[in-house]
């Protein structure tokens, strides 16, 4: 037959079924159509990388901008890189400075505890990445176009594995590096310390990915599982032996020793990667495309800098992996339930009270190094990063409204219960670190107990009030009013996102690190509490806004149509008829919007106030009733129309000038700020 | 006549997600020229059975043979002759249309694939679309062109889960006679499917799947 022969196909008449069929059913009745078939002749083997060329043929020329373009936009991306590399690497000079300063037999030991333990996070965030996102993966694209054909995935699997490699050896060599750096140990040490992180990482790269080949993770679960935890215990007995203490800070890792180490990360590096290699062809696509998939949405996501919808798409991974657990029964009522099922689930999920535990030892550590007086920030810092995986249901009521208002509770009630356990969690850590902050493993007592109870605790409440920030972070909104820059546009949001939680961590313990009293950190933490709990929720108050106006512009209808007067019910607080509106009294809706004004919006002044010096008609049109942003008319007669934002005043004395839009309630005539009306002529 | 070959057969496979077993025992064994409908309702275990089929899942227990080799996707041979349509499809964003078919088929080792290409398109009517780039399409014509990729390229048995989700009434209608006559040239097809109409026309069996497994198996009408 032809290759390029067609069957025309006509379909099946009833009762012309195959013999095999036990039965051909009558079918229903369907028209006559031709159909194409492939030509019987044989496949021909293919090559992958003529696959990937033909792709690259494809895109040529597909590139919306060029590379000069695309260099004119970043340049100033690149020159930021630039400007705040050149900080870090000062203050990462000036901290290495003064740690080798440092010569007590604390430091000495810190300086060698601290490169061990960073470079065992380091391996555990290799293989950590590794197991999550293969650490060899596809697009979803690939998975179904490219790896469902009968060709070689190892051929088209080389490059990833590469790259992944290559990623671990860079991010390892620079946290290494910088970590040893920062705890004062020397150039060559700093060296040392740099390749062993990179190529440790690179090998267990190598290694997972090995694991990969053959759907074996438990090993690789194992060893991240250990590594931190193992070699702390075991580098913090070695620290503490006299060999350690005797002034030869890097004596164990010197010479021959130093040596079999390099000389064991690179038989690792090579051993794991050649299995790795030959298995690459055994990874099933389903794998793959896993990774894949995660990658790209997290890539939406870090492009939107929207970290926490990074974290919300690996809580999310993680319970479809986990699938099904055990129901448990919740307990109480009302705001208790909420707290007591937060409760429960710390239960369900105990892994990140192992990284609030392993926290702990960050103030001491810190304290060790002789930055006691920045203890409280790191610190606080870092227990932000603990304490976030707590605050799963404050990130849900925040990202969905939807679910909140499924609560019959305010916001501010609602995220006080989501903040409560966490709340708790962050003053046993605090209590836990009492001794860090008195300066038990630096010099000796920096501060009295009770001094260093109550920076334990600023600590503690700073790291828990990060956290919150950081979990109630919004979405970017690409709709709001965006900042130009020489990028482009930027929405506010998207820049606020790099700050979020460091923000407060900073201003909550400034106080305390600049020396001040402690008392300044508390009163601050208390305003940030108030806050974040959702008192001033901008997005509330807005939406209470638009409802009042849509209310007053209805009332305005109604009266413009009939005049009469309308009955509603008046409602207490509660939203129940209250005693005056079951008896049957009723307020005009005129009379209700200024009313619900006042009761809704008391505090809006302190939030979206114009300056004094756009108020128009200051000195004159007093308006003691009104509170919000409604515009009142006068009781006979239509009230001007209400001008949004500031508004110059008229270019002339004698013209009436625009009434405000934003009247205060709680101001009394003869209280306004401002040139009297009649003063304005000038502008 | 001479007797068919098996090209699928299915033994006591189970499958669970946790504490829920989703399929147990199912046994299923499909020859060339035979088309088999699992129905059931929504959760039922149809795409979870579907899936162990191709093997996108991995079955608990029970094995899968497709011409007498245990299933593994892995395996170049068996990819070769499997084709399936039981995801929503991922494209490339780069790539127009006929660019992915034309991917798929030289993927396949097809040799004439531009003709190939070309017959399908005509086919799933995506020709107007043919220079598209995917996140233009609707979900009608995306559906098209996920069905389009199992009939550009070689295929003994054929697995769809709900072919017939998002076409229009013409759509199905051009579905039903397709696989009716994919059947009739020897093709194995496996598929779940809700319309009784596709399923009628195409089906030589029935299965109905509920509650960990097949319940009845039945002749389609």
């Amino acid at each position: 037959m032809s290759k390029k022969s067609r069957k025309l196909i006509r379909s099946a008449k009833p009762g012309g079924a195959p013999a095999a069929a036990p039965v051909d059913p009558a079918p229903a009745a369907v028209p006559e159509r031709a159909f194409y078939f492939l030509p019987d002749a044989p496949t021909e083997p293919v090559d992958e990388r003529e696959l990937h060329e033909l792709m690259k043929d494809w895109r040529h020329g597909r590139a919306t901008r060029t590379i000069g373009q695309a260099l004119q936009d970043a340049y100033v991306a690149v020159f930021s890189v630039v400007m705040i590399g050149a900080m870090v690497v000062n203050l990462v000079i000036k901290a290495q400075t003064t740690a080798s300063a440092c010569a007590t037999a604390t430091c000495t030991s810190a300086r060698t505890l601290v490169p061990w333990a960073a470079v065992a996070a380091v391996f555990a965030l290799a293989l950590g990445v590794s197991r999550l996102f293969g650490p060899v993966l596809a697009s979803a694209a690939e998975g179904f176009w490219l790896m469902d054909a009968p060709i070689s995935r190892s051929r088209l699997l080389r490059g990833r594995l590469t790259l992944a490699l290559i990623a671990a050896f860079g991010v390892g060599a620079l946290l290494s590096g910088l970590t040893a750096a920062l705890s004062g140990s020397g150039p060559l040490a700093v060296a040392l310390w740099t390749v062993a992180g990179a190529l440790g990482a690179a090998g267990l790269v190598a290694f997972a990915a090995a694991q990969q080949g053959i759907e074996r993770h438990r090993l690789v679960r194992v060893i991240q599982g250990c590594s931190p935890r193992r070699r702390w215990p075991r580098c913090w007995q070695w620290s503490r032996s006299p060999r350690a203490g005797s002034g030869s800070p890097s004596r164990p890792t010197r010479g021959a020793d130093r040596g079999v180490v390099l000389a064991l990360a690179v038989l690792l590096l090579l051993a794991a990667l050649f299995v790795a290699l030959r298995r690459l062809s055994g990874i099933r696509r389903a794998r793959l495309v896993s990774g894949g998939s995660l990658v790209s949405g997290m890539q939406g996501a870090m492009y939107a800098l929207d970290f926490g919808l990074v974290r919300d798409i690996l809580v999310e991974r993680d319970a479809v992996q986990r699938g099904h657990v055990r129901p448990t029964k919740g307990r109480g009522t009302g705001l208790a339930a909420l707290v007591w099922r937060d409760v429960q689930r710390l239960v369900r999920f105990p892994k990140p009270l192992i990284a609030l535990v392993l926290s702990v030892i960050a103030p001491y550590a810190v304290d060790a190094l002789g930055l006691s007086q920045l203890n409280p920030f790191i610190s606080g810092l870092i227990l932000v990063a603990v304490l976030v995986p707590f605050l799963g249901t404050l990130r849900v009521l925040t990202r969905t409204g939807g679910l909140a208002r499924s609560f019959p509770f305010k916001t501010g009630q609602l995220r006080t219960a989501a903040m409560a356990v966490p709340g708790v969690l962050a003053l046993l850590w605090a209590a836990a670190t009492i001794p860090a902050f008195a300066g038990v493993t630096s010099s000796g007592a920096e501060r009295s107990l009770a001094d260093a109870a109550l920076v334990a605790l600023i600590t503690g409440i700073a790291g828990w009030l990060g956290a919150v920030r950081w979990v109630t972070a919004k979405k970017v909104d690409f709709n709001a009013p965006m900042v130009a820059t020489e990028s482009g546009a930027v929405p506010p949001t998207l820049i606020f996102n790099l700050f979020r939680g460091f923000d407060i961590v900073a201003l909550v313990t400034a106080p305390v690190m600049l020396g001040g009293s402690p008392l300044w950190s508390l009163g601050l933490a208390l305003v940030a509490f108030v806050a974040l709990r959702g008192t001033f929720n901008m997005d509330e108050l807005k939406a209470q806004q638009d409802q009042l106006n849509r209310e007053a512009e209805q009332a305005k209808a109604e009266r413009a149509a009939g005049g009469g007067k309308i009955k509603i019910p008046v409602r207490d607080g509660r939203g129940r008829a209250s005693r005056r509106g079951r008896q049957g009294g009723w307020l005009s809706a005129r009379q209700r919007v200024p009313h619900r004004a006042q009761l809704g919006l008391g505090l809006v002044q302190f939030l979206g106030r114009v300056g004094a010096g756009h108020d128009p008609a200051a000195g004159e049109q007093p308006h003691p009733g009104a509170v919000g942003l409604v515009q009142h008319p006068a009781t006979q007669r239509d009230g001007p129309l209400p001008v949004a934002g500031g508004v110059d005043p008229a270019d002339r004395t004698g013209v009436a000038a625009p009434v405000q839009p934003f009247d205060l309630g709680d101001r009394r005539p003869g209280q306004r700020g401002g040139c009297p009306a009649h003063g304005r002529g000038r502008v | 006549m001479a007797r068919r070959n098996t090209v699928l057969k299915v033994t006591d496979l189970a499958k669970s997600f946790g504490p829920v077993t989703i399929v147990s025992n199912f046994n299923l064994e499909v020859r060339e020229g035979e088309a088999v409908a699992l129905t059931g309702r929504n959760g039922a275990g149809k795409s979870t059975i579907l899936r162990c089929l191709v093997g996108a899942d991995m079955p608990d227990e029970g094995s899968v043979e497709v011409n007498g080799i245990k299933m593994s996707e892995l395996n170049p041979d068996i990819r070769r002759d499997v084709a399936t349509v039981i995801d929503d499809l991922d494209f490339f964003p780069d790539l127009s249309v006929v660019e992915h078919l034309d991917l798929l088929a030289r993927a396949h080792g097809i040799v004439d694939a531009d003709n190939a290409v070309d017959e399908v398109l005509h086919e799933v009517q995506l020709v107007p679309q043919s220079g598209q780039l995917p996140g233009t399409l609707s979900s009608g014509q995306r559906r098209r062109l996920a069905l389009a990729t199992a009939f550009v390229r070689p295929r003994k048995l054929l697995v769809l889960d709900e072919p017939e989700q998002r076409l229009d009434t013409e759509g199905v209608a051009w579905l039903a006679a397709r696989l009716r006559a994919e059947r009739e040239r020897g093709l194995a097809i496996v598929m779940a499917s809700h319309d009784p109409t596709l399923v009628q026309t195409v089906a030589t069996r029935v299965v109905r799947v509920g509650e960990g497994g097949a319940l009845a198996e039945d002749l389609p009408g």
